[in-house]
């Protein structure tokens, strides 16, 4: 996975939070504002893909732990 | 080993000393084991090798002689006294000597709510200090784990609630259970081994330990040192969910996250997908409305900007042409033409406006100009 290029789910949300409050701020100028709405769709598509790409998995770990022996 | 036997006629006889032995070498095959009963008539004197007890059966006071190494004994530095409820960790032996049964100790565990209290206390004063407990070892919780590891005993309860509830918020949720013994002596170790392994696993972000409710014993080796430091120092968050709300078994203090049943903890490692999604839609209604009204605030500007450039040259106009009606009034105030309606009237001559009779001669024409009209005149006479 390369961790550096594709955002992590939550840094994902989080980056999305900050540009939503950015823009209701009305801070940013029209180029600006361009600029992080394509950033925050994108950053919204990914969100909903890493959602819809998910699959449930149940699975036990081998039961290692039970040899473990006493210390006494 | 052979034991040596006599033989008297047909009749087999052994020695004390040889039945003893081999009574003792039989014994020695038995297992080490766990045995629980009550101190009493404990004998403990320096320079003695070893410490005696009696162990009596807590239900029908059965008796079991307890001999345990001194060295060991003072090790645990218990304060044990008579009536103290212990299990025992050793082996049956016959003392040969004196042809006695008895349980060779290896190590002692008080039992009993005080003892085992006061354990826990001194152990939590001491974990304490160290920092394990301290807030800022606490982790955040991952918003959206890959992988949960689920620790459990092999009771069904804990496990079923805590998939039952995940699954339930999030569908596509992903766990690693890993079932470990929950009770009894092994257990610590047991629950430090698989803690270790479970958060050892690719993608494990996150480990629930789930145990359900039990009796204060039940719950001793969520206390265990060994189970407390796993829980501290395991590589990724760790979210304890064992036994009741009441209970603080010192674990819970070293965990990342408490939670009061499984279900509860489910709730803490797991969005709830649904809502996970309304908030995202929500947020990316959001994000097109605000840049919408950005850019409508930029076009709002530029449309003022220019009705601006379109008005100005009229106004500019109309502004020139004020101050010119302005001139003109001036201009009107200053001109004789006012004077000239009050009564007045302006003489000319070809040389001029005449303002002294001597500046004509009699018979000289005139140009007399009044408010409205002029007239043609001649001088009859001057006076000056």
């Amino acid at each position: 996975v390369s961790q550096e290029s594709e955002p992590t789910f939550e840094q994902a949300r989080a980056e999305l939070e900050r540009i939503v409050a950015e823009l209701e701020s009305g801070r940013a100028d029209l180029e600006e504002a361009v600029r992080l709405w394509e950033r925050g769709e994108g950053l919204y598509r990914l969100c909903v893909s890493k959602l819809d790409a998910a699959e449930g998995k149940i699975e036990e770990l081998s039961r290692r732990a039970e040899s473990v022996r006493p210390e006494h | 080993m052979k034991v040596e036997a006599t033989l008297h006629g047909d009749r087999k006889v052994y020695s004390v000393s040889a039945f003893n032995r081999g009574v003792g070498s039989w014994l020695a095959r038995l297992p080490t084991l766990w045995v629980e009963g009550e101190v009493t008539e404990l004998r403990r004197q320096e320079g003695w090798q070893s410490v005696f007890f009696t162990l009596k059966d807590l239900d029908d006071g059965s008796c079991l002689p307890v001999s345990m190494p001194r060295t060991t004994f003072d090790a645990l530095r218990l304060d044990l006294a008579d009536g103290d409820k212990v299990h025992v960790y050793g082996r049956p032996e016959l003392y040969e000597a004196r042809g006695v049964f008895q349980l060779r100790g290896l190590s002692l565990e008080p039992l009993g709510l005080g003892a085992a209290l006061a354990r826990i206390e001194r152990l939590k004063t001491a974990l304490a200090a160290e920092g394990l407990f301290a807030a800022e070892r606490k982790r955040r919780l991952p918003l959206l784990p890959r992988r949960i590891g689920l620790l459990t005993g092999n009771e069904a309860a804990a496990k079923r609630d805590f998939l039952t509830a995940v699954t339930a918020r999030f569908p596509a949720v992903r766990v690693l259970v890993a079932e470990t013994l929950v009770q009894g002596v092994k257990a610590p170790a047991s629950i430090a081994a698989a803690l270790e392994a479970l958060a050892a696993e690719p993608d494990v972000d996150v480990v629930v330990v789930a145990r359900g409710g039990g009796s204060f014993e039940d719950l001793l080796p969520f206390s265990d040192e060994r189970v407390v430091r796993a829980f501290a120092t395991c590589p990724v968050p760790v979210v304890s969910a064992v036994g009741h709300e009441q209970d603080t078994p010192l674990c819970d203090l070293a965990a990342d996250a408490r939670a009061s049943t499984p279900t509860a903890a489910a709730r803490i490692v797991v969005p709830d997908e649904r809502r996970l999604r309304e908030e995202l839609d929500r947020m990316r209604t959001a994000l097109g409305r605000d840049t919408r009204r950005i850019v409508e605030r930029g076009r709002h500007a530029l449309a003022a900007d220019s009705l601006r450039l379109v008005r100005a040259p009229a106004l500019l106009l109309e502004r020139k042409r004020a101050r010119l009606d302005s001139f003109a009034g001036r201009l009107r105030a200053l001109s004789p033409r006012a004077t000239l309606e009050r009564g007045y009237a302006i003489v000319r001559t070809e040389a001029g406006i005449v303002r002294s009779a001597s500046a004509v001669a009699p018979g000289a024409r005139l140009d007399v100009e009044l408010a409205e009209g002029s007239l043609g005149a001649r001088v009859e006479e001057t006076q000056e």
